[in-house]
């Protein structure tokens, strides 16, 4: 009697997060269908991106119909912003984890006609790491940050700058009192993501939230066409 | 950060295809990570020691391959990988890039081992 042991090498080839990205096609598909053109927004905590909604939400009224989900770890702060000013908002509270993942928006669309909208925003919750990872089914992702988080940002956080379409730089009016160099910021994003867009706003003075808008308009219209 | 989870599922996964297989034990785990996964391979080594223990990996190798970020330049072609936070082309002077790997994260394959067979020597043999 001789005694045998055989092993087999079997390819998988299995995206880890794959229940993830399944989901998420899910939603890009429906989304898709239903006209709607989804924007992934990811910062820091405090870059802004609440006050960025703001803005354009009342920028759309009367243009087009915006509606929005927050991601927060907790409270409905941000969603009560938003609902002020008139926007239909769903808050997700993660309970602690730091990104929105396709199950949770999965969920959310529960609370929002998604027939009635022409845009939908998702504020990530503030971290620039994890949200990169997590596909939300959305056309586009979209980074905003803010002049006091400082000018190497992009290079600390190449994870999520490498993977954006569009950057809002936010907090302009506060240049004149920090050593943030635009310039460099713009260059860095550049040689790194030669197609993300850059627009520099001051969400308390209203510069160049215009311009956001433009392109947020503009680009919603040319994957609707597409 | 969510290294926990990620290896939850792989030996999810794992398990799974090695028991389609009617495999008895996993020997190896390859698992591509790409630099910018945000998923750290040190931190899924430590974790997959743990959550495989008393599982049919419980023994199994995990070998993982790092895929570096590589950026192209979208004016010379160049691809090349950053180096110490220097993302601009080392090959032209007004340089504008993508990524266009170091994003990956999976299981590439796993080596499975079946159970011992007896077999009569083959009479040719003795």
């Amino acid at each position: 009697m001789i005694r045998l042991r055989s092993s087999l090498q079997i390819p998988i080839v299995k995206k880890v997060l794959a229940a993830n990205d399944l989901l998420a096609e899910e939603l890009r598909s429906k989304f898709e269908q239903a006209g709607l053109f989804v924007v992934n927004l990811m910062g820091s905590p405090g870059a802004g991106k609440t006050s960025l909604l703001e803005r354009t939400v009342d920028r759309l009224a009367g243009r087009c119909r915006v509606g929005v989900i927050e991601g927060d770890i907790s409270t409905s702060l941000d969603a009560d912003r938003i609902a002020r000013h008139g926007a239909p908002v769903v808050q997700i509270n993660t309970g602690g984890l730091c990104h929105l993942d396709a199950a949770m928006i999965h969920g959310a669309l529960d609370g929002l006609d998604v027939s009635s909208l022409d845009i939908l925003v998702i504020e990530n919750v503030g971290n620039l790491v994890c949200p990169a990872q997590f596909d939300l089914g959305e056309a586009r992702k979209v980074a905003v940050c803010s002049l006091p988080e400082g000018d190497d940002k992009v290079l600390k956080y190449p994870e999520i700058f490498s993977a954006v379409s569009a950057v809002v730089l936010n907090k302009l009016d506060l240049a004149g009192h920090l050593n943030f160099n635009i310039t460099e910021f713009s260059r860095n994003l550049r040689e790194m993501n030669a197609n993300a867009v850059l627009t520099e706003v001051s969400c308390v003075t209203g510069t160049g939230v215009d311009r956001w808008v433009e392109w947020l308009l503009h680009t919603a219209a040319e994957e609707k066409s597409s | 950060m969510h290294e926990l989870t990620a290896v939850s599922r792989i030996l999810e996964i794992v398990l799974h295809e090695a028991e389609t297989a009617g495999a008895t034990s996993v020997s190896v785990v390859s698992l591509v990570n790409g630099e910018w996964s945000t998923f750290d391979s040190d931190c899924i080594e430590s974790y997959f020691r743990i959550l495989a223990q008393g599982t049919p990996a419980g023994n199994a190798r995990l070998a993982v391959e790092t895929i570096p970020a590589r950026y192209r330049c979208e004016d010379c072609g160049n691809v090349y990988a950053p180096s110490d936070g220097v993302f601009a082309c080392p090959a032209c002077p007004a340089s504008k890039a993508t990524l266009i790997s170091g994003r990956e994260f999976y299981i590439d394959s796993i080596e499975v081992e079946f159970a011992d067979t007896d077999c009569e020597e083959s009479p040719g043999r003795k």
